[in-house]
């Protein structure tokens, strides 16, 4: 007989303080500001959730994704008003989190999907923090 | 034997819990039912729409632009918060708390005790009216008496107004969220443009004119997370304004980005030309003030 789980609310609220966990995480100790939204969305398969976005220029950004207790479920792609795929977690084995310089301002699209070779479906967060 | 009995049941039963509490610590999906409400497209869950999510730029960046630019304080550009217990409807209520999180991060980083105290208090009256009083605890009110560095204190605030934002999303009221977001930049757009007005300064000029993409971003979050046709009239004035920012050229110009995996950073090289001569930022200037000045009044 196997339990079954309802991946509700409180899965998400948990991979939120998880996510929360990664933005703040910084090898000399400072924090990164968060823009002060929460970025969710269900994704089942490969589905994906896009949404644009505007770096500013002379800002550091991380960008922080989750989507359970392991780190690497979450794969986030940047691209550029032309389309041009300026970054992907996938290609640095779906790292949860990643900081981006930004020298002149960016209009960016961001999208998240699920890695399927290793979760099919489920709730994603994703947080963008800044530092001066 | 009977004595035996009670062993196997009691071996069943460990088993069986044993097996409910793998199943709980699992992710694999092959043991996960949905529930229902995770396909509701007006779930909290969902922040998905025709598979976009939206996202409005922090006003604190643009508070640190004008102190990098070593501006002076100016509290003339901030809102006199006489009205903040007099908005009755909640679409009213939640605009305000975004523009006065704006002011409250404009005055925290000036280190303006007096202005942030005020300011903190309308924030603190506006988030209990709408029954965001867990974001803005009793925690993050004391810290603002602990006298701590004003970084410190905006990662405070940012990190509050980021629970209400999860707080709210997550109770259906998708709506009041999109009010504070667009409240906040209003308010950020405002007092940018009265700077320049007072100060003329490329960087700010700069920066207005790179709010064009984050306007049709607000517009977008304003039409589709309404209430009751309430957005109806902010959404034409922004439109009114987005025809103004139509007017902003930007010219992109691609180059490799560049990536030291080891530190997990990625630096950006491309360039961006942005073009907004002085027409363009008067009409954005008073159409800004026209908006701000409709949402405030009560």
């Amino acid at each position: 007989m196997f339990a079954t789980i309802s991946a509700g609310a409180q899965d998400c609220e948990r991979i939120v303080q998880n996510c929360e966990a990664l933005l703040k995480s910084n090898s000399n100790g400072s924090e990164f500001i968060s823009d002060g939204q929460v970025y969710t969305a269900f994704l089942d398969r490969q589905e994906v959730a896009e949404f644009k976005t505007t770096l500013f220029g002379g800002t550091t950004y991380r960008i922080a994704a989750s989507a359970g207790s392991k780190e690497n479920y979450v794969i986030f792609t940047i691209k550029d008003p032309e389309g041009n795929i300026l970054f992907s977690n996938h290609n640095y084995k779906n790292a949860p989190h990643w900081d981006f310089k930004v020298l002149e301002t960016l209009p960016v699209t961001i999208q998240t999907k699920m890695d399927s070779d290793l979760k099919l479906t489920g709730c994603a967060v994703m947080l963008i923090g800044f530092k001066k | 034997m009977i004595k035996e009995k009670p062993l196997i049941l009691l071996l069943i039963g460990i088993f069986s819990l044993a097996s409910i509490v793998s199943c709980n610590n699992d992710d694999t999906q092959d043991q996960i039912t949905i529930d229902d409400e995770i396909f509701d497209p007006n779930s909290s869950l969902n922040t998905i729409f025709d598979g976009k999510i939206f996202s409005i730029p922090s006003p604190v960046q643009t508070a640190y632009l004008i102190k990098q630019l070593d501006l002076p304080f100016d509290a003339t550009l901030l809102i006199d918060n006489s009205n903040d217990g007099e908005y009755v409807s909640e679409f009213k209520q939640a605009l305000n708390l975004g523009m006065y999180g704006t002011d409250l991060g404009y005055s925290t980083l000036y280190n303006q005790k007096s202005a942030t105290m005020k300011y903190l208090t309308s924030v603190e009256k506006l988030a209990s009216e709408l029954g965001l009083d867990a974001a803005f605890d009793t925690g993050f009110l004391s810290s603002y008496d602990e006298n701590r560095q004003e970084d410190s204190l905006i990662l405070l605030m940012s990190d509050a107004f980021r629970q209400a934002d999860n707080f709210l999303k997550r109770a259906n009221r998708k709506s009041t969220s999109a009010l504070i977001l667009a409240g906040g930049w209003i308010e950020s757009l405002n007092i940018a443009c009265q700077l320049n007005e007072n100060r003329s300064s490329p960087a700010i000029e700069r920066r207005i004119g790179e709010q064009k993409r984050s306007l049709s971003s607000i517009i977008e979050i304003l039409k589709v997370y309404t209430s009751k046709d309430t957005n109806k009239e902010l959404i034409a004035e922004m439109e009114s304004l987005k025809e103004s920012f139509d007017k902003v050229m930007m010219t992109y110009e691609y180059a490799a980005p560049e990536t030291d995996a080891e530190n997990k950073l990625t630096t950006f090289n491309h360039k961006l030309d942005i073009a907004i001569d002085k027409s363009i930022l008067q009409e954005i200037k008073t159409k800004i003030a026209q908006i701000r000045s409709n949402i405030i009044k009560v």
